[in-house]
């Protein structure tokens, strides 16, 4: 054989394997197209896939209404409404407090579309710094507003003694309270900062008593120095100052009843709450001010920023028209607001607004009069002066056991409540405890030691054992030896886990704390994790009338935040 | 042919059949979503239209229905869309183009906010751009005027001690050192507190100061001149600092209504509002509201406007005056009497089944108002200079 035969040999050898080939690649391309048929068919068959909202509206909410804006916000998501090109429209929560709310909207930070702070005074205070941010006074970054629920503020007090102060034949005034915290040296009051509207409000009312008016407040009235020694007087009375998170205020009145306050400032809705839920605690009942009282007007506006879209209108629009609806409304109305919609009578079969709840829905009678933005901006400004200021000791764990992401969150939060504290007047002083008391920052104004206190925060390092009683008592005796009675005397303790390590016994301390105590001192403690011991901390905080939180990772920074508000 | 070559071909026509196959039966049983049409000219024609608060509901509920009827132009279906907005907002956002996307058209509060536009386009553009005239010019819909709005209790009191109801016994009142109870009312009831809308967030607020005025000078023309007048300006800032609410925030007659008499005794509103709100005020406080007309009348015309730039179609344009015209019809202005807005259609009585004019006349309410001393529309600098003085003397910004 030559070479021309071994070639058809191998052309026969070939031909198999081309027809085999081309035969798997018809074979292929044919499943292929069947395939892709098949599911093409199938997915139409399937009909459209129903679209779901590429965003949601983002609405801040002030914290004291969380719970009832959580239920109306469930609500109109679980009624799936569409907009007209099919997307679903969703409402996403989030809490933050009035003041922060702005501070985002201003520095363009905002990653909410729609506020609902508890008064419109905020959104005031918002327009007029956008349109000064911008040099044009006429510019506005308040949208379509409505409110759909309102609450009067009121002095929140037990019974019986708003009976010892002749309630309810006579209306009482906020002189009335005053007079009394100024006569009884066990009179123990409290109102929140001025970061929310029932703390501003209270402030307000404190300013117009201190300038002898009931309108008309002029900045000059504000800086008079007579206003300011009134109002600072007053102040001296406040026990600490109240959260703004008025929920966990009522859920601390539901926990320790009278012991907790004598009075407090909050919304009526809140007195409602306490009530409602109550077991053998006496009740709360709502003072409505005779000289005038102040609404909580709970808005809901839209905000006219760059990022707004159309589908945010939308779902706005939607949302609005929701809360308004009846449906809604009577939720409101349940959860003890006044609902915005007046054909809901108050006194209806349905209607927590009682006397059995402590509260009367024909009050108020008057209001006091809301000035002006910029007078309320300086009286936010000028109550930092007039405050009563506080002498506080930060008393850090620095355990073994709060080695880690543990210690690196606790100083995060320490740095939040440097922050918050914007007054510089305030004396704030550290004590860091492990197997001993170590490396404390001495009592000043954080005028002074800001730095030295940021830098210490920073340099805290973890290792050895917990000796909490002896760096409380350590806070205790420095905070009696100065024996300052014109300020609020405060320890804010935080522990991880067992006390180990003291010279002193608890049932010393607690008896120290009961019988040395010539200058009162409120300690409120944080157990932070679950290995700190509650019932420890109990015994501490409550001789002084502080209070235990519960903190851990992820809250211990929110925690401190609130704490701050108290001072 | 032998058995592996039929096989071969066998397998080849078999795939073939399959390709083939698959590929018609994907094409006619294709139902997905449909190949985008070009723009078809029987796509429906949207009408945008910016409406002032006091209407909106009216012109929403009118809109609903119109969209629904199918009206066409053309052959063309129309769709109406409604945005309300208040009438001194809109107009800032004209002057400052900020309406983004330019509507339709624009129902004002007033025939004078769209002279104020035009005015301030006419600088920039040499033009108008809403028409005074011809086919496209600003015709009224509804009419309502500022009247003022009084708690009963406090009537009484007011009209025993000064007769009748007034910008001046207001501002007597306002001034009263010992409150209600040095009027004769009671004192729990505080210090007279005057309900108007914040000027610079309602247009009826800086109307209400314009009425004043012509009330305190006795005419209806008012001048620069008049509101710069030291004495004018001081007892006009008396009455004004008996606002209860002074930080910015839009004070309406659902106000009035929410929070009653404790922020608000009395208050000079818009009609349509105030009886819109009657009922509620009823339920929640107990004390109904009076109606009592000022002297001098301050009117709203609430005027469809077309906007005449390029931004919109003629065919969107044509496509608003069809509803404008819907607007205009008996059974259209019929309803607008259940929003206490009273009909421009002069065929179209007040009075009728559901009229707020009719389930109100005790409280004050007339369908005929007997003095027509009408306020007139004072020009651009009356209003900034009564502005400007508001936010320095009253709100104190």
């Amino acid at each position: 054989m030559g070479s021309h035969s071994k070639r058809r040999v191998s052309s026969r050898n070939v031909q198999p394997v081309l027809g085999a080939l081309i035969i798997g690649l018809f074979l292929v391309i044919g499943l292929c197209c069947g395939t892709y048929a098949l599911i093409d068919r199938l997915v139409d068959r399937a009909g459209p896939t129903p679209q779901v909202a590429a965003s949601a509206l983002t609405v801040a909410c002030s914290p004291e209404k969380g719970l009832a804006f959580a239920a109306l916000v469930e609500r109109f998501n679980a009624q799936r409404f569409k907009t007209p090109d099919g997307q679903v429209m969703q409402v996403v929560s989030l809490q933050l407090d009035p003041e922060a709310m702005l501070t985002a909207v201003l520095s363009g930070n905002a990653d909410f579309q729609a506020m609902t702070p508890d008064s419109s005074v905020w959104l005031g205070q918002l327009d007029q710094a956008w349109g000064r941010q911008r040099g044009d006074e006429a510019a506005t970054v308040v949208g379509e507003t409505v409110r759909y629920a309102v609450s009067p503020v009121v002095i929140a007090t037990w019974e019986s003694l708003a009976r010892e102060m002749g309630w309810p034949e006579r209306a009482i005034s906020w002189q009335d309270l005053l007079a009394r915290a100024q006569s009884d040296p066990n009179f123990r009051w409290s109102h929140p900062s001025t970061s929310s509207a029932s703390g501003l409000l209270a402030t307000l009312a404190e300013f117009y008593a201190g300038a002898g008016k009931t309108r008309g407040l002029t900045i000059e009235d504000v800086k008079a120095q007579t206003t300011l020694d009134s109002v600072a007087a007053l102040e001296r009375t406040v026990r600490y100052y109240g959260q703004g998170n008025e929920p966990a205020l009522i859920e601390q009145a539901l926990k320790e009843g009278r012991a907790f306050l004598d009075a407090f400032v909050v919304q009526e809705q809140m007195v409602v709450y306490f009530n409602t839920y109550r077991r053998d605690q006496e009740r709360l009942v709502a003072l409505y001010p005779v000289e005038g009282a102040l609404w909580e007007d709970h808005p809901l506006a839209l905000l006219e920023t760059e990022g707004l879209t159309p589908f945010h209108r939308q779902v706005f629009a939607r949302f609005r028209d929701f809360l308004l609806s009846t449906e809604a409304q009577q939720l409101i109305l349940r959860h003890g607001y006044r609902p915005a919609s007046l054909s809901i009578p108050l006194s209806g079969p349905d209607s927590p607004l009682t006397a059995d709840n402590g509260v009367n829905p024909a009050e108020p009678k008057t209001a006091l009069q809301i000035p002006g933005a910029n007078v309320v901006q300086v009286v936010r400004e000028v109550w930092w002066y007039t405050k009563r200021h506080t002498n506080v000791y930060l008393v850090v764990d620095t355990s073994g056991s709060m080695r880690g992401e543990k210690l690196a969150q606790a100083q995060e939060a320490l740095h939040v409540f440097l922050d918050q504290i914007q007054g510089d007047m305030e004396r704030v002083g550290m004590i860091q405890f492990s197997s001993g008391v170590y490396n404390v920052i001495y009592l000043d104004e954080l005028g002074h030691n800001r730095a030295a206190l940021e830098s210490a925060v920073d340099g805290l390092v973890a290792g050895g054992d917990t000796a909490l009683l002896d760096a409380v008592y350590e806070a205790f005796t420095r905070l009696q030896d100065l024996g300052d009675t014109d300020r609020i005397n405060a320890i804010v303790a935080m522990t991880d886990g067992r006390e180990n390590n003291s010279s002193i016994s608890l049932n010393t301390l607690v008896r120290r704390l009961e019988r040395d105590s010539k200058v009162p001192v409120v300690i409120f403690c944080i157990a932070y994790g679950q290995d700190a011991e509650m019932d420890v901390l109990q015994a501490i905080a409550g001789p002084t009338g502080g209070q235990v939180y519960v903190g851990s990772l992820e809250t211990i920074r929110d925690l401190y935040k609130i704490l701050s508000t108290y001072f | 042919m032998n058995r592996t070559r039929i096989i071969f071909f066998a397998i080849i026509g078999l795939a073939l059949l399959i390709v083939i196959g698959g590929l018609i039966w994907s094409q006619v049983n294709r139902t997905g979503p449909e190949p985008i049409e070009p723009k078809a000219s029987n796509e429906p024609l949207e009408v945008q239209i910016t409406c002032a608060l006091p209407v909106a509901d009216w012109v929403q509920e009118a809109a609903r229905e119109f969209n629904a009827a199918g009206h066409k132009l053309e052959g063309r279906a129309i769709h109406v869309t409604v945005t309300p907005m208040d009438g001194l907002t809109a107009k800032g956002r004209y002057e400052r183009d900020e309406m983004a996307p330019l509507p339709t058209a624009w129902i004002p509060d007033s025939r004078y906010l769209v002279e104020l536009v035009n005015a301030a386009y006419k600088e920039r553009l040499g033009r108008d751009v809403f028409l005074t005239d011809g086919e496209y010019r600003a015709r009224p819909l509804v009419i309502s005027l500022l009247a003022w709005g009084i708690y009963s209790s406090r009537a009484d009191v007011l009209q025993a001690r000064y007769g009748t109801i007034s910008w001046q016994s207001i501002h007597d009142a306002a001034l009263a050192p010992g409150g209600w109870a040095e009027l004769g009312g009671q004192s729990d009831w505080g210090f007279f507190k005057l309900a108007i809308s914040n000027p610079r967030k309602n247009i009826s607020g800086l109307a209400a100061m314009v009425a004043a005025a012509g009330e305190y000078y006795g005419r209806t023309n008012i001048t620069g001149e008049d509101v710069t007048n030291p004495q004018f300006q001081k007892w006009l800032g008396e009455i004004l600092s008996s606002m209860s609410d002074l930080s910015g925030g839009t004070y309406t007659v659902a106000d009035l209504a929410l929070f009653g008499y404790t922020t608000g005794d009395a208050g000079q509103l818009l009609e349509s509002d105030l009886l819109v709100n009657m009922q509620g005020i009823q339920t929640r406080w107990a004390d109904p509201l009076r109606i009592v007309y000022p002297e001098y009348v301050t009117w709203f015309d609430f005027p469809f406007t077309v906007w005449m730039g390029p931004e919109t179609t003629a065919a969107e344009k044509n496509a608003a005056l069809e509803f404008e015209k819907y607007l205009l019809s008996a059974e259209v202005q019929k309803k607008a009497l259940a929003y206490g807005l009273r009909p421009a259609n002069p065929e179209v009585p007040v009075t009728g089944e559901g009229s707020l004019f009719d389930q109100w006349a005790g409280q004050g309410v007339l369908g005929v108002i007997p003095r027509t001393t009408a306020m007139r529309s004072p020009d651009r600098e009356v209003l900034q200079t009564l502005l400007r003085w508001f936010d320095l003397n009253v709100a104190g910004r």
